[in-house]
């Protein structure tokens, strides 16, 4: 069986949802309620390959909402309590969505394998950050040349180069899109200094530098809600890519010529029947989920439950063509620009 | 929408786990909020052993094996006191009388008019899950000798909890009726009980909103176990909201 940790993207939604579902004890419950709420495994779901293979999965709703990110000790029970509630479960394989894999890495939760009565077993847990960038990388591929972007001539810019899914990004880029340049955009130097001697190349520079030379820009960092950038600074066209989460760089960028695709983002070959990414506001939520999630179901697919994204930079170019192959294999598709996707479908 | 890098997400306390921000056992004020915890975990344990034992009247075909449960229970208690002792705080057993008096009262109530159900949601499900949740929290912040005798208990804990839940289980049919009436009665005074030594325990370094948490973890667990479905156990915790 396959798991899913999420939870909802605010504290109202959380509580609508939790209404509609029929948890009223938590749904009129106030902040500290919920702060006090243990994770609610909310449903269970098959679904079947494109080759007849069916696999079950359940989704756990932590209870986490983003207005706890301020209460440290919050937030890391919510992740723990929901990884412990999926071991207890018998769940083999289960991706921590959202801030889930976030919190667990920002506050080294590696630390706290005993929960309870439970030890926490890492092997039954992943990030997704593989499938993640994996599909980032093919958006970018597929989506830049479908707006006039030669990516061979295209000046590639990764927002966030240094963490998990921005270097694997990088790495693929480099490696295997062969663009003509990378810019390398991250708040340390440090780190930005080796992932550059890592790669063999790539240009550090501020962001607000790398925008203005950028014909493709892909965000895996969250987005500081203070950065205000208008369009006029950007290249045209300009194809941004939004992997972070949240994703709200609609909400920043605009105009015409600037392209903003959700990063990291699926779709399945078939509606599932499952109610839970509605949550997450996905456009077509019985087909599309975050790769992360897509990650574990194609690991259950594939009978591989293990740990398989897991710790920080260790993503290599094989395990994502491993991933790739596999997630193309069990009918998952890339998210990619309207017309395209409705071209596509026609 | 607060992100990982926003000021108001710096570090409110230290990040490096469970075992951080131990409190000065030695101190005046720990040792007068331990009187009265440690009094409440003696008190609980006392009662637990007198519970079980009455229940053994309603269904004397398992009283043996309550006996047993019962007896475990003793041995916890002695084991809380010596965590007192230890510390040389003398345990406040008249306010942990009080403490219970309530729930004492509807156990004794529910005994008399041979309300088995209720007996059990009482002992088994609530007064287990609150000393459950309370120990694991517990736990991370006790002196080193409690940390040991509390680690013995929890498993002990454990086994009672599924004792009652079994039974609770087996007879689901015929008692959901009135294990959702008791449980609408009692479970507001777990809630009003966690509020009367919420101070108390934060002397300890043991937060309201965890010990909260762990109760309904536990609570949730045993409901679920029970065969109860989601909605039919989010209405009974709503109880405990309102």
């Amino acid at each position: 069986m396959f798991g899913l940790i999420g939870h909802s993207t605010s504290f109202h939604d959380a509580r609508r949802k939790a209404m509609e579902l029929g948890y009223d004890h938590i749904a009129e419950g106030d902040l500290d309620v919920w702060c006090s709420a243990p994770p609610q495994l909310v449903e269970h779901v098959e679904v079947v390959s494109p080759s007849g293979k069916s696999i079950e999965g359940a989704y756990i709703d932590s209870c986490f909402v983003p207005e706890m990110l301020g209460r440290f000790k919050t937030a890391r029970r919510k992740v723990l309590n929901a990884m412990e509630l999926a071991q207890k479960k018998g769940i083999s394989i289960t991706a921590l969505g959202g801030f889930t894999s976030i919190i667990f890495e920002n506050f080294n939760l590696l630390q706290h394998q005993h929960i309870r009565n439970t030890t926490l077993e890492w092997n039954r847990f992943t990030t997704g950050n593989t499938h993640t960038a994996w599909v980032i990388c093919r958006q970018l591929e597929i989506n830049a040349p479908s707006i006039g972007i030669d990516l061979k001539k295209a000046c590639v810019a990764v927002i966030g180069a240094t963490g998990d899914i921005g270097s694997a990004v990088c790495r693929w880029l480099s490696k295997r899109t062969g663009v003509a340049e990378l810019l390398l955009v991250a708040r340390q130097q440090q780190p930005l200094v080796e992932l550059q001697k890592d790669l063999g190349g790539g240009r550090i520079l501020s962001l607000e530098e790398a925008l203005l030379e950028a014909d493709v820009v892909v965000w895996v960092a969250s987005m500081p809600r203070t950065l205000e950038i208008g369009s006029y600074q950007l290249r045209k066209p300009c194809l941004m890519i939004d992997g972070g989460y949240p994703k709200n760089l609609d909400s920043k960028f605009s105009g015409d010529g600037v392209h903003i695709l959700k990063g990291g983002i699926v779709e399945f070959f078939k509606d599932i029947g499952w109610s839970m990414m509605e949550l997450a506001e996905m456009d077509r939520p019985q087909r599309q989920m975050f790769a992360c999630f897509a990650e574990a179901m194609i690991l259950e697919f594939e009978n591989c439950q293990t740990n398989f994204s897991w710790g920080r930079n260790n993503i290599t170019l094989e395990k994502m063509d491993f991933i790739g192959e596999a997630s193309v294999r069990n009918g998952f598709s890339t998210l990619n620009l309207k017309p395209q996707f409705e071209a596509a479908i026609a | 929408m607060p992100i990982l890098e926003s000021p108001e997400v710096a570090v409110v306390d230290s990040p490096d786990g469970f075992s951080s921000g131990l409190p000065d056992f030695t101190t005046v004020s720990y040792k007068d909020a331990y009187s009265r915890i440690n009094a409440i975990v003696i008190e609980g344990e006392q009662e637990a052993h007198d519970n079980y034992i009455s229940i053994g009247t309603l269904i004397p075909e398992q009283a043996e094996e309550l006996k047993k449960l019962a007896r475990m229970e003793l041995k916890h208690m002695r084991g809380f006191t010596a965590c007192g002792k230890n510390l040389a705080v003398e345990p406040d057993m008249q306010f942990a009388k009080q403490f219970f008096s309530s729930l004492h009262g509807n156990f004794q109530e529910a005994l008399k008019d041979g309300k088995l159900t209720t007996c059990f949601l009482i002992q088994a499900i609530l007064i287990e899950a609150f000393a459950i949740s309370a120990y694991h929290v517990y736990i991370r912040v006790a002196d080193p000798f409690a940390k040991k005798i509390t680690e013995g208990v929890v498993q002990d804990e454990y086994l009672h909890l599924n004792y009652g839940q079994e039974w609770l289980k087996a007879n689901l049919e015929n008692c959901k009726e009135e294990l959702m009436e008791a449980n609408k009665v009692n479970l507001p005074l777990i809630k009003s009980m966690l509020d009367q030594v919420a101070e108390d325990a934060s002397v300890l370094h043991m937060d309201k909103e965890e010990l909260m948490e762990e109760f309904m973890i536990a609570y949730q667990d045993s409901l679920t176990e029970m065969g109860l479905d989601n909605r039919e156990i989010a209405r009974m915790a709503l109880a405990a909201v309102v």
